[in-house]
Parts: C-alpha cells; structure tokens; sequence
C-alpha cells in the first residue's frame, strides 16, 4: 500500500509540473531601459521621450521569427534616433510572448502598464494576437501587426489594429492555384494553430474550388515524430502537398517525409520560411516552395539599403518578417510624429494618426480599411524555394510556372 | 496490410525509444519509490552530449559516410550518450537526493526536488546552448536508405537503429539486474532496504550506481532521439512524459514491464490513430495521437491497476 500511496503522489506531481510547464517561464527580456522614462504618464513634452513596444517569440522553439523582427524594430527605431528630425526620442520596450497565446497576457500586460508606450508592433503570432488586440484596445494601444497572418482577425474589429501586409486568405488562395497547376490530388496538413489551420483551410478551399482531390490532417504543433502523417501521404498517393504550420515542427516534418520516400512537391506558407527550417530540414529540405506574403528582403531592389544596414547592425541577412517589422515601426514612427505635430502626443492621437497612415515602404504601398488591415487586393503574394538548403525568392505566385 | 506494417515499425522505432526512457524511471522508483522527474533532462542532456561529440569529429553538414563509418558515429554517439546521460544522473543523485534522504526528507521533497532540477537542467541547456529548435546533427547517411525492403514494407537506418540498439541495451539490463552481484544488491534494495543493508550491501552506493544505470540508458536514446528528430533544451519534456506513462503502463518498478510498456506505447500510437491503413481519411486521425495513448493508459489502469506487469523490481528478475 505505501509504494500505491507514491504512485499517487508521483501522479499529482505530474499534473503539477504539467501546470508549471504551462505557466512557466513567461518572463521576459527587457530592452535598453525601457521603463526609464515611465515617470512621463500623460505622454510627456514636446523634445521627450516616447516608448514603443514589441511583442513576439524571443525565446523558445518559434524565437526565430520574434528575433526577425525585433531586428527590424530595433533597427528603424536606431535610425530614426540617429537621424533626429523626430523631435523626439524613441525607447523600444520588448515583451517575449513564446508566440504562445496563453502567455501572450502577461507579455502585452508589461506592455500596456508602461504609460509611456504609444504603440505595438506585434505580436508576431496570430493566436497571440486574436488572444490581446481587445487588451492592447481597451488601453487604446494602437496595434501595428507585422507578421500575424491570420485571415479572421480583421473580422473581430478590435479597435487599435492595423496590419501591413496580405494575409492567409490572399496567401492561401495564391498558394492554392500554384498547387492545382501541378497536381491532381493535394494532401493538406495544418498545425492546429490559429495561423496553420487558417491558412491550410484557405489553401484546401481553393483547391476544391479548382476541382483538386484534397485530403485534410492535423498534426499537433507539438509533435516530434512525423513518420506517421509522412506515411499517411505517401500512401495516399498524393502529388502534392501542404503545410500550414511553423519553421522549427516544418523541418522535422521534411526530414520525415524524406526518410518516408515521398516524391511529389512540398509547400507551406509563411510561418516556415525561414533560417531554421533551412538548417533543420537540411538536404530533406530541398525544393520546398514557401508561398508569403511578405518580400524577400535580400533580392527586393526597394530593399537594398534597408538589407544592407540590417546585415551590418546584426551581421546577417534579414530574414522573414524583418522588412515588415520595418515598415511598421516607420509607420508607428511616422504617427507619433504626426500627433506630436498636431498637439498632445497620447494613444488615442498616435492610432488616429495609423489609421490615416499613406505610406510607402520598402514592402509596397501601405494603408488600412476601415477593419485595419491592408485593403483587400492590395500586396502582392511571392513564392519561394528551398534550392540548396537557402530559400529564395521566386517571386510573383501568380506569374510563377 | 504493406501499410499497416509500415506503421508497425514506426511504432516499433518510436516504443524502443520510450522503453529506454522508461527504464531509467522505473530502476530509481524500484530502489527509492521515487519518480525521478529529472530523468527527461538525463535523456536531454545526452542528446547534447553526443551532439558535441559528435559535431567535433564528424563535422556539421552532410558527410555521406561509409558503413563502417556510420557504425563507428552510431557507436560513439550511443556511448557518448550513455557517459553523459550517466555524469549528469550520478551528479543529480548527489546534488538533489542524498542530502534529502541523509536528512531522512518526506518523500513529496525528493518530488519537489525532481521537478526543480528539470527545470533547472533544462533552462541550463538553453542558456548554454540556443533556445531555437535548430540543433541538428550531421548527416552522416542516407536517411532514405532502406535496409530491409520486403514487398511494399521498408525499414530506413534512423528506424532500425532505436529497435536493434534498445534491444541490445534492454537484453543487457535483464542479463545486469538477474545474474551479476550488483544486480543482486539493486534487487535487494528495491524488495527491502533495511534487511539489504543488514546483509552487507552499500544503499548509497548501489543507488548511485542504480542513477548511473538508467541514465546511461536515458542518454544513449537522447542520442538517438536526437539524430530521428531534433536536438533542444526542451526536447526531454514530451518523451518524459510518454516515457513515465509507458513505465506506469507496463508497472512502475518492473524492468520488464517498462520494456513491454515502452513498446506497446509506442506501437499503439503509431497504429491506433492512423486506422485504417493506407486509405485516405482516418477514423481517428493523427492530431488525436496523445489522446489514444493516455485513454489507453487509463484503461489498462482501470482493469489491472499495477500495470501490465505489476509492480516491484525485486519480484521481476
């Protein structure tokens, strides 16, 4: 009976390190002093200083594309201080969500405590933001989201959001076209995520639409083993087929379909195009396409001097997201800097000032709906390839063979 | 049929990896009635010790290499595995359990203890090495060679690796804990500490050793975990869980049972969730895998609540 009794134990203890695993580890880093100039609630003086926020994976399996942009944010916000025709300072403060809806509260709420933040860019995940865009609106934080591509957060009308470029339902159907050109029966595979299902359920749709066999999966984003939903494909015949899901699960699932012996073409959206799926998927890799709706900042002419002084401030080439994350702290900048022309700086100035935003970026021509997302049809949706385990841009989808 | 075999050994593949696991869970509960909960870092922290290794003499990247090549870098990774899996397990005996029980501490502090060390080894290894999920290692073969090729049913190296090697380490255990002196003194300790220590035996000593044995066997399937998946400081949570229900479901503190537990997990996930094989929509379907596992787990604890095996180290060899 006492060796019963510690099963027992051992069991609720199990529950508790599950619990603790969950909530865990949710802390974040701070970014240079940002909370230095909180002592400015109202939103300060002309000449002052004003902070801005970033939310997004800085830790954790999906840092990669956190680290992209934060890259980006931290650059635009360098040069614009460095330039010094704002009038103004600009603090970057950055809150580490893990890309994880259950912590993305903790993360936006270090956030929104700081009086002195005028704005968000972020957070970089789509769960995460459909979990705080009402938090970040209550406390009137204009939201300006790089990278969360999720083809229903428009539809909620959360009231300080903004994004700037095409999402999964422009990505999906594009991507959904260049497959049915291809292939006569399509294997669709999504993640369970908010952002991996909305995409592989736009690219699903779109196949049927164009008379294409498609057969639907979920894999859970926690997955390590995809020998299963490899052999599941090979069996089914497929000639294609489609991720929805993030870079780090994305490489495994390539080297598991490798090892299967699948032969037809391999796609996925945005959410895996990216570093680590290059070097974690290895030689398995290899000839994925990746359909985004974001530019390849490396090969884009618009981008050259942009690319050129993220390779020398962070010593690598930029990487998805990091041009988006550009344009939208331009953006944020440019409306801070507006509202401080116009009068008093404070939130609800700064997100009046993003709504009316006309910008163009090194990513295209920005502006928002009345929902604040990119107006549909505008943005342009580009492929890309896995071609020696680097990808590169492919271009245009639409033009793509 | 072809399809259903195919996932067998995936499955097969899979449960090898959850039976070496389970072993190091199941020796340390048979001699302290403790459910070491550190072990998923043991399992982690030889994936990392054999990568270093491994990354060193073979180099990153893709070097194809000859037969004998690819036996001496399986051969140096299991070992590498095993010593680092078997430093870091001694160490944490050491570090987080004998100052406890030479206090004589309620055995929910040794829990405690357990779940503090996972936390930190882990958070350790991420801050040593990269939190990002990119620590791969080289690849040092085809991973589409098939070994075994019979009508529609292959077995590629990164599967046939976990069964083969845990087979060999899991007969060796048996052999290890049956027939030699130390065996003898694990099982003494395990039936009956007090009396064993009265017969002469070393408790502290045979503990340790005991640590040793099991990580030694956690770090050896890090490292082929490792080169089937991925490599990261969080790679040891989800097999640790897997692994500790596995051992439950053959009957925690059985050696045998946690071979036996380890495997029918392993299978039961690889085919239960993918019925039926080969067409195109699954009854179940894959997302559903975890919940067929611990459903399954429920049930056999439900009608024979000591696992498939029953419990007690001292009673199995």
């Amino acid at each position: 009976m006492r060796t019963r009794s510690i099963a027992h134990i051992g069991a609720l203890s199990l529950i508790g390190a599950l619990a603790l695993a969950g909530c865990g580890s949710s802390n974040s880093s701070t970014a240079t002093g940002g909370l230095t100039s909180g002592s400015s609630g109202t939103g300060g003086t002309s000449g002052g200083t004003y902070t801005i926020g970033f939310e997004g994976p800085l830790s954790g399996t999906n840092a990669q594309l956190g680290i992209n942009e934060v890259n980006g944010v931290t650059l635009a916000v360098n040069q614009a201080n460095a330039a010094g025709n704002l009038g103004f300072t600009v603090k970057l403060v950055k809150s580490d969500d893990q890309g994880d809806p259950a912590k993305a509260p903790a993360a936006a709420s270090k956030i929104i405590q700081n009086t002195n933040v005028m704005g968000v860019i972020g957070p970089s995940f789509s769960g995460a933001t459909l979990a705080v865009a009402k938090n970040y609106g209550s406390a009137g934080i204009t939201i300006v989201n790089p990278s969360a591509s999720d083809g229903t957060i428009q539809t909620h009308h959360f009231p300080t959001w903004h994004r700037i470029f095409p999402n999964d339902y422009a990505e999906g159907p594009a991507a959904g076209d260049f497959l049915a050109r291809h292939a006569k029966k399509v294997f669709v595979v999504n993640d369970l995520s908010a952002y991996g299902a909305g995409v592989a359920g736009a690219v699903a749709k779109e196949l049927k639409k164009k008379g294409v066999t498609v057969v639907t999966q979920g894999v859970d984003a926690k997955t390590t083993d995809y020998g299963p939903i490899s052999q599941t494909i090979v069996n089914s015949g497929a000639q294609a087929m489609f991720y929805g899901g993030y870079d780090a699960q994305g490489a495994l699932f390539a080297k598991a379909l490798s090892a299967a012996g699948y032969k037809g073409i391999a796609m996925a959206g945005n959410g895996v195009k990216d570093s680590v799926f290059e070097t974690g998927a290895g030689a398995a890799g290899v000839g994925w396409y990746f359909s985004c709706g974001c530019q390849d900042a490396t090969v884009a002419p618009s981008a050259k001097q942009f690319t050129a002084d993220y390779k020398a401030a962070f010593k690598t080439d930029p990487g998805t997201y990091s041009s988006e994350a550009y344009d939208a702290t331009n953006i944020l900048l440019a409306a801070i800097k507006k509202a401080a022309a116009a009068g008093t700086v404070t939130r609800s100035a700064v997100n009046d000032a993003v709504n009316q935003t006309d910008y163009q970026g090194i990513t295209g021509h920005i502006t928002f709906s009345a929902d604040g997302d990119l107006p549909v049809g505008e943005g342009t949706v580009n492929l890309f390839q896995d071609k020696n385990q680097k990808i590169v841009g492919l271009g245009d989808i639409t033009k793509a063979k | 049929m072809t399809d259903f075999l195919n996932f067998l050994v995936a499955g097969l593949s899979r449960g090898s990896m959850y039976a070496l696991i389970a072993l190091g869970y199941t020796l340390v509960y048979g001699v302290l009635q403790l459910i070491n909960f550190a072990h998923s870092e043991v399992f982690m922290s030889g994936a990392f010790g054999s990568l270093i290794i491994i990354n060193t003499v073979v180099g990153r990247g893709t070097h194809t290499l000859p037969w004998y090549g690819v036996v001496g870098v399986l051969l140096l990774g299991l070992l590498s595995g095993a010593i680092t899996g078997a430093i870091v397990a001694w160490t944490l005996e050491r570090v987080a359990y004998r100052p406890l029980r030479r206090r004589g501490a309620p055995k929910l502090a040794f829990l405690i203890s357990a779940i503090g060390m996972s936390f930190f080894l882990s958070e350790l290894a991420g801050k040593m090495f990269n939190r990002l999920n990119d620590n791969n290692f080289p690849l040092y073969f085809s991973p589409n060679r098939h070994i075994l090729h019979l009508g529609g049913v292959y077995v590629t190296l990164p599967q046939l690796v976990p069964i083969v090697s845990a087979l060999l380490m899991m007969v060796f255990l048996d052999r290890l804990v049956s027939k030699t002196k130390l065996g003898r003194s694990i099982r003494g300790v395990a039936e009956d500490a007090p009396t064993a220590a009265l017969m002469g035996i070393d408790i502290d000593k045979t503990i340790a050793r005991t640590f040793i044995i099991g990580g030694a066997l956690g770090g050896a399937a890090g490292f082929l975990f490792g080169t089937a998946f991925t490599v990261s400081n969080t790679m040891g949570f989800i097999p640790g869980v897997k692994a500790f229900a596995a051992a439950v479901l053959g009957g925690i503190g059985n050696i045998r049972g946690a071979m036996l537990g380890g495997l029918t997990l392993g299978m039961i996930e690889a085919i239960v969730p993918t019925a039926p094989w080969g067409s195109n929509h699954a009854w179940i379907g894959i997302q559903w895998t975890d919940a067929v596992a611990f459903v399954v787990l429920v049930l056999v604890l439900m009608f024979r609540p000591t696992g498939l095996l029953g419990e007690r180290l001292g009673r199995s060899a």
